[in-house]
């Protein structure tokens, strides 16, 4: 009795997406670093432009790997991904509660969330809870 | 929840990888099984009883807690 996988259930993006999302990131870093360390002479709206668009390269390749799927995407592997929205979920409602707090105390003027930096913490949340309760059951 | 997976598997000389193949799961997922750190559901308890030809209160039994 040979029993299908469940690959084709519930949501998320082929496995490749993962290799691609990696490069993604690697390109958004290389070219942020890139303008830092040359010491090009940027306009206030290109310093603008690339920031935002090495944000968004992170963002997007972040995006990547937290949806592709596995080579097995079985039922523990969903449990897994539920487990880790559901606390990166929480653990994002408590960042946006206590984050102008430690503004005020270690920047001073509370300064606005951004969507981008909140965004960015979830995903980084989302794969470091994901992540370590993979290899924790290895 | 226990369970006699391990013994099972042993009787039939199989290997996880090759129970996790008939199953469509990962290998993985049955170790974690076999270690009680997960649970199946009622679909996969199912057919890892088919497997083995057994029922499945025979491989899974609850524990004190449950």
């Amino acid at each position: 009795m040979e029993s299908k996988t469940n690959n084709n259930k519930g949501g998320g993006i082929h496995k490749h997406f993962k290799k691609m999302g990696i490069g993604i990131i690697v390109l958004a870093l290389l070219i942020g670093l890139i303008i830092k360390l040359s010491h090009i002479e940027l306009m206030p709206t290109q310093k603008a432009f690339f920031k935002v668009f090495v944000m968004n390269g992170f963002i997007l390749g972040l995006l990547f790997v937290a949806l592709a799927k596995e080579k097995i995407e079985d039922e523990m592997i969903a449990q897994m991904r539920l487990k880790a929205m559901s606390q990166t979920f929480i653990w994002a409602v408590l960042y946006v509660i206590i984050r102008p707090f430690m503004d005020l105390v270690f920047r001073d003027p509370v300064q606005d969330l951004m969507g981008q930096e909140l965004v960015l913490a979830m995903l980084l949340g989302y794969l470091l809870n994901y992540y370590s309760q993979k290899f924790s059951n290895k | 929840m226990k369970n006699t997976l391990k013994v099972e598997r042993a009787k039939l000389n199989m290997t996880q990888q090759d129970l996790a193949d008939k199953v469509g799961v990962s290998r993985q997922t049955i170790n974690s099984i076999e270690s009680e750190k997960y649970v199946p559901s009622t679909l996969l308890a199912i057919k890892i009883s088919e497997i083995f030809k057994t029922t499945v209160n025979d491989i899974f039994r609850l524990d004190d807690g449950d």
